[in-house]
């Protein structure tokens, strides 16, 4: 196992570090993700007060020493919210895309791997899922199984999973056909080791990068979805959350709904930057040079 | 000087930029074609014979690619002086070029009529009716059958040896005085490819046109050409008249370029090869540039490029090599 | 011709009936009980039977797929649980809003985006093409509530150039247009980020063509072999990427609806999630499907006129 992990790690990481690198201008992308990241995690120790903590006395204030980026209609500090709204958004845009990612590539992958009938029918059912808007998509599941964190993930990684299943099936049906492949199934190696330790490396860098993009759109759907009153249910803070309800404030504190949006923006802006300087990693054209 | 050559290139260096080095593709080009003439680029791929003919139509990519030096005169006027629009008005006009590839070098979303007579609307100053009329007697002159119930198909709708025909068409449409062939027939069938090099032979003689045809083919080359120059590395090494060429080779890449070529007539048991292959544009040696596949060569072969000069009694043929062409005093070198 | 719009047309149907069972599972196969979000968990037993049986949730899963089915094949897509009145009615009252602001919005984004696409494929690698990489990639990342709350308070609240809610009298075309404005270039705004994308990158495709040359050897000027040649061939991809962007278009213009407080499909569906309209919310999923399908023939159809490779039959 240590033979075939080196050999395909090495490469791997080799191509995406070289065509990262050709884009310098995603480095601020990392970086910026690093800084969202460590605001997460390190959320109860540098916010000034808890999130969800009301003064009654200081409503719609303005930035100041005392509130760094001011307070909402309950007095609640805005900064501290948003500190504590980015480990619902990063953990919501992260889960729910590796959730979709491993459901999608296994449905792929046996998709490719098996063929035929149970190929086509997989492949049908997740071009019409895919042809159904992600939003509206995620909309309606949350509203059938009702506001939650989890349903959240759910519906954000079913819309994420036919994605993933198109991108693990392409490259599982022509490497299939390798004579190696045929050899390891006359020497009797079962179908889940081969696809375990042949096809998934294989495929593994692509569906790296296509989380990347996706971790973009998972994180503005949760805001979205959240902004409309479908997401992690109040009083936990939620940037999209928090927009809507600076928005439905906006005459007293414009900043209410400003901030936390700026955030959000950040946030989508660092994963597509990340994401547009690997997508050449995907891209076949590129590939060749 | 010779003021009558229809085309005269002279010092001509076009050159690459890799990785923000420029590396010439070619080199210190010296040829020249007159009237009706055949002028055949022979060389393996990768030796600048395309180059070339695209510096000479001034369409090399820029960048990354760029004309370094040399001029190009044709019938006087140098080309590569020209304002673009100038050289506009005579690229498909007074000099057309043929492409390799027929499959990919036809637009697929326009009719093959409307892109042989596009030529005709922006060069000459006829009608639009005309331009058709024009366009379909064109087409009939290259033999596409029923031509004026195809002119409205599009290109995926022919076969490869039929839209080379379109291309030829396309080339031909406002009659230029120099066509440059790059390769027409190599992307064809044997049988095909015959019919299209006959079928270009015929027209250049009945618009009494000079050609240039590139090819790795010796044996299109024996058949087709006037005059040949042989290019390797991005170098021309060997200009003779086609009989000269064929039976005293003096380059020694040309002697066995034509060893390689299978032969019916001479009952030769192995058919020899080049070792090695043309080095690429970054990797050219300093000296001459086919001198580490050279059985004859010479520590100064390593060392320095030697002149394209005439033979002794030969001004028509004229070689790069030290050994048998340059006589310059070889002890006078550095 | 006509053949082949006819035989797209019957290929959507499947297409149609695939999304609208896909619809019908998510609403009644994921656990949970509909009767019970609905209500809460506080409502009775006796309410809730009396719900489900509103519903149709009582009778047999196959029943109330037909029944599902038939109804949205003969028009029918049910009663508003809260209004009583017919889901179709309520679309259709404000469908014209819908229609306005996504084929505004698309506009927007070919108007802009397809100029600045071949702009910067022409000029590739310059600082121009640097400034509108970075721009789409802004644009992409915007989600569409927070421009919309960005450009009300920049052009309504501080400029009040626009009328805050954009709903106005359809009768009156000024009125009409006025109201448009903001949400319409908040839409096309993040378009454009899209398609100057796709334009880019399928003209860099297009202009490495050998057609091309083809074209530059034969002395055509130049603007000319950039519109006839390259942009003919470039549109084509570029008809299936905006085709494919249906997706963003209408998840943006729910939330661009939202924001202006503009009547439309987006505000019908918020409304009957906040007030629990089961039956309204299901409708309005048919009607984006139908949306989507109808979308899909559209770009198939655009797409087979203007490439000649498809063939008609």
């Amino acid at each position: 196992m240590s033979n075939v992990s080196t050999r395909f790690w090495n490469p791997l990481f080799a191509r995406l570090w070289f065509v990262f690198n050709r884009n310098r201008i995603s480095w601020i992308g990392v970086v910026l993700l690093l800084i969202l990241v460590s605001l997460a995690v390190l959320a109860p120790v540098i916010s000034p007060y808890n999130p969800v903590e009301q003064h009654v006395m200081d409503q719609f204030r303005g930035p100041s020493a005392k509130y760094w980026l001011g307070t909402d209609e309950y007095g609640r500090d805005l900064f501290t919210r948003i500190v504590w709204g980015a480990r619902i958004s990063l953990t919501v845009g992260t889960v729910s895309v590796i959730l979709g990612m491993i459901i999608g590539s296994i449905l792929g992958m046996y998709a490719g791997y098996k063929g035929g009938v149970r190929d086509e029918f997989i492949m049908r059912v997740m071009d019409v899922f895919m042809s159904i808007p992600t939003l509206l998509m995620g909309l309606f599941v949350v509203a059938v199984l009702g506001p939650s964190t989890m349903n959240l993930i759910i519906a954000i990684a079913l819309t994420v999973v036919p994605r993933f299943a198109r991108i693990a099936r392409a490259p599982t049906v022509s490497i299939k056909e390798r004579d190696y492949i045929e050899a390891c199934r006359a020497m009797g190696f079962s179908d889940l080791r081969i696809m375990l330790v042949h096809v998934l490396p294989n495929i593994l860098g692509d569906i790296m990068v296509m989380g990347s993009l996706w971790v973009a759109t998972a994180v503005r759907i949760e805001a979205s979805l959240s902004f409309i009153g479908l997401g992690v249910p109040p009083p936990t803070p939620t940037w999209g959350g928090m927009v809507r309800e600076g928005f439905e404030k906006m005459l007293d504190s414009p900043g209410a709904s400003i901030y936390p949006g700026i955030f959000i923006l950040l946030t989508v802006f660092a994963f597509n930057l990340i994401g547009d300087g690997l997508r050449d990693v995907i891209d076949p054209r590129l590939r060749e040079s | 000087m010779n003021q009558e050559h229809l085309l005269e290139v002279r010092n001509l260096t076009t050159a690459f930029r890799i990785q923000g080095n420029l590396f010439p593709a070619v080199r210190g080009i010296d040829l020249h074609l007159d009237r009706n003439e055949t002028l055949a680029l022979v060389g393996e791929s990768g030796c600048g014979k395309s180059i070339t003919a695209l510096s000479i139509m001034r369409l090399i990519p820029q960048p990354p690619g760029e004309i370094v030096s040399g001029e190009v005169f044709m019938k006087g006027i140098d080309l590569l002086t020209l304002p673009e629009e100038r050289m506009r008005k005579i690229r498909g006009n007074k000099m057309a070029m043929i492409f390799q590839e027929p499959m990919t070098s036809l637009n697929p979303v326009l009719t093959v009529g409307f892109q042989i007579m596009e030529a005709l609307i922006y060069h000459q100053d006829v009608t639009n009716v005309k331009a058709k009329e024009l366009a379909i007697e064109i087409m009939n002159q290259v033999k596409i059958p029923s031509a004026s119930r195809r002119f409205k198909d599009y290109p995926h709708q022919f076969s490869g040896g039929q839209r080379q025909r379109v291309m030829i068409a396309m080339a031909l449409a406002c009659r230029p005085e120099i066509i440059l062939a790059d390769e027409p027939t190599t992307a064809l069938d044997v049988t095909i490819q015959a019919q299209i090099l006959y079928l270009l032979a015929e027209l250049k003689r009945e618009y009494s046109m000079a050609m240039i045809f590139i090819t790795h083919n010796l044996g299109i080359v024996a058949s087709i050409a006037d005059r040949v120059a042989v290019m390797y590395g991005g170098e021309i090494v060997e200009v003779a008249p086609v009989g000269d060429l064929f039976e005293k080779p003096r380059h020694p890449y040309t002697e066995m370029l034509l060893r390689a070529v299978p032969r019916v007539d001479l009952n030769i048991e192995k058919l020899s090869y080049i070792p090695g292959q043309v080095p690429s544009i970054d990797r050219m040696p300093p000296g001459c540039h086919y001198a580490p596949r050279c059985d004859l060569r010479m520590e100064l072969c390593d060392r320095q490029d030697a002149d394209l000069v005439p033979l002794p009694g030969e001004p028509a043929h004229r070689v790069r090599c030290w050994i048998r062409g340059d006589s310059r005093e070889i002890q006078d070198k550095p | 011709m006509i053949k082949f719009v006819l035989n797209r047309f019957l290929l959507s149907i499947p297409t149609l009936l695939a999304i609208l069972t896909i619809v019908f599972l998510i609403a009644r196969v994921i656990p949970g009980d509909p009767a019970s979000v609905i209500l809460g968990d506080s409502a009775s037993q006796e309410a809730l039977e009396n719900l489900r049986h509103r519903l149709g949730l009582d009778q047999s899963l196959i029943q109330q797929y037909i029944q599902f089915i038939t109804g949205v094949f003969r028009g029918n897509l049910g009663d508003s649980l809260v209004s009583g009145t017919s889901v179709m009615r309520e679309v259709l009252n404000v469908l014209p809003y819908t229609i306005d602001l996504t084929i505004a919005g698309v506009l927007i984004g070919i108007v802009f985006g397809v100029p600045l696409g071949i702009l910067t494929a022409l000029y590739r690698n310059s600082f121009l093409d640097f400034i509108a990489r970075i721009l789409s990639l802004i644009g992409l990342s915007f989600p569409a509530f927070y421009s919309a709350i960005l450009l009300i308070i920049v052009f309504s609240l501080q400029l009040g150039w626009f009328p805050v809610i954009s709903s106005g009298n359809l009768l009156d075309p000024v009125q009409r247009l006025h109201h448009l404005i903001l949400p319409a270039c908040n839409l096309g705004l993040i378009m454009v980020a899209y398609v100057t994308r796709a334009t880019r990158s399928s003209m860099l495709d297009v202009l490495r063509e050998d057609y091309m040359r083809t074209a530059k050897a034969k002395g055509i000027p130049g603007m000319v072999i950039l519109f006839r040649h390259a942009l003919r061939n470039a549109l084509i991809p570029i008809i299936t990427v905006i085709g494919l962007y249906i997706g963003v278009l209408v998840g943006n213009s729910v939330l661009t609806e939202i924001v202006f407080n503009r009547p439309g499909l987006g505000k019908l569906i918020i409304g009957a999630l906040n007030q629990r309209d089961y039956t309204m919310l299901q409708g309005l999923m048919v009607v984006y499907s139908i949306i989507i399908v109808i979308t899909n023939l559209i770009t198939d159809l655009t797409y087979g006129f203007s490439d000649p490779r498809v063939k008609y039959s």
